[in-house]
């Protein structure tokens, strides 16, 4: 009640499933971040099928970061498994999104690839904070705010006896 | 202290927020299922001529989307300028239970 009194937006933005913004707004952002990274899939699979080749490239460039060794080893022994995951899952991560489905572990998958993008392209030239990282920053917000279940499939999905029996099920739905 | 929400501002957010939709991943979609470019800009050969143009000029996407947020922008003027509630004072007083 203090809270309210003292913020006079607070009815209006405060992260209840009942209030009128916060909702909406998380529903909005979490379908224009799902198009960016479905548009991106989408279109590699357009224009090459399940193989994008640069994919292990890209990765085994990415040397002397602080992510070590790691990446140019994935790009060096999971070369076959990549060029199909960064398509197939850059869709699947946007239709999760977008349709608010499995949304916390599809945006599990985006902070994954949005951590690779970041490290992987940037020169740091400008600071730290970059695009990438604001889209590393999106994903993470959709997690936090379980934006799936605003206008989201996940809001349905959640009331279903199954992920009653299995509570902690709401760690990936959401 | 609340303002209530009204017709008006539903409709404010189902316009700008239409707006947006429409522009990005809607109208998008109309762009990938057209063919390629894929993209939202046209594409250009080595000589810089025009060889494929987006189905939806990027003007009128991006222009969706600065008109969403510009009815964002007047629906927070209109709600600023609106009086305020005070909820507090129209809260009936409940007594305890023991």
């Amino acid at each position: 009640m203090s809270t309210q009194t003292a913020n006079p937006l607070g009815h209006d933005f405060g992260l209840q499933l009942t209030a009128p913004l916060a909702g909406y707004w998380l529903a909005i952002f979490r379908v224009l971040t799902g198009w960016w990274f479905f548009h991106a899939g989408m279109t590699k699979i357009l224009e090459g099928g399940l193989t994008y080749t640069y994919a292990p490239i890209y990765l085994q460039s990415m040397t002397g970061t602080v992510l070590g060794p790691i990446p140019v080893w994935m790009g060096t022994n999971l070369a076959p498994l990549l060029q199909f995951w960064v398509p197939a899952g850059e869709t699947l991560i946007g239709l999760g999104l977008m349709f608010g489905a499995l949304t916390r572990l599809a945006a599990f998958f985006g902070t994954m690839f949005m951590t690779l993008f970041w490290v992987g392209n940037a020169d740091f030239a400008h600071g730290l904070v970059s695009s990438d990282l604001m889209g590393l920053m999106l994903f993470v917000t959709v997690i936090v705010f379980a934006a799936g279940r605003y206008f989201g499939l996940d809001a349905i999905i959640e009331r279903t006896a199954f992920v009653e029996r299995h509570p902690r099920l709401r760690y990936l739905l959401g | 202290m609340a303002q209530p929400f009204h017709a008006i501002d539903r409709l404010a957010m189902a316009v700008g927020g239409a707006l947006i939709l429409l522009g990005v991943p809607v109208l998008g979609l109309f762009e990938l299922l057209d063919g390629a470019p894929y993209g939202a800009a046209a594409v250009t050969n080595d000589a810089g001529q025009v060889v494929a143009t987006p189905l939806i000029d990027p003007n009128i996407r991006t222009g969706l989307v600065i008109l969403g947020l510009l009815v964002f922008l007047l629906w927070g003027l209109y709600r600023m300028a609106s009086p305020v509630m005070d909820v507090e004072s129209t809260r009936r007083e409940v007594p305890a239970a023991d």
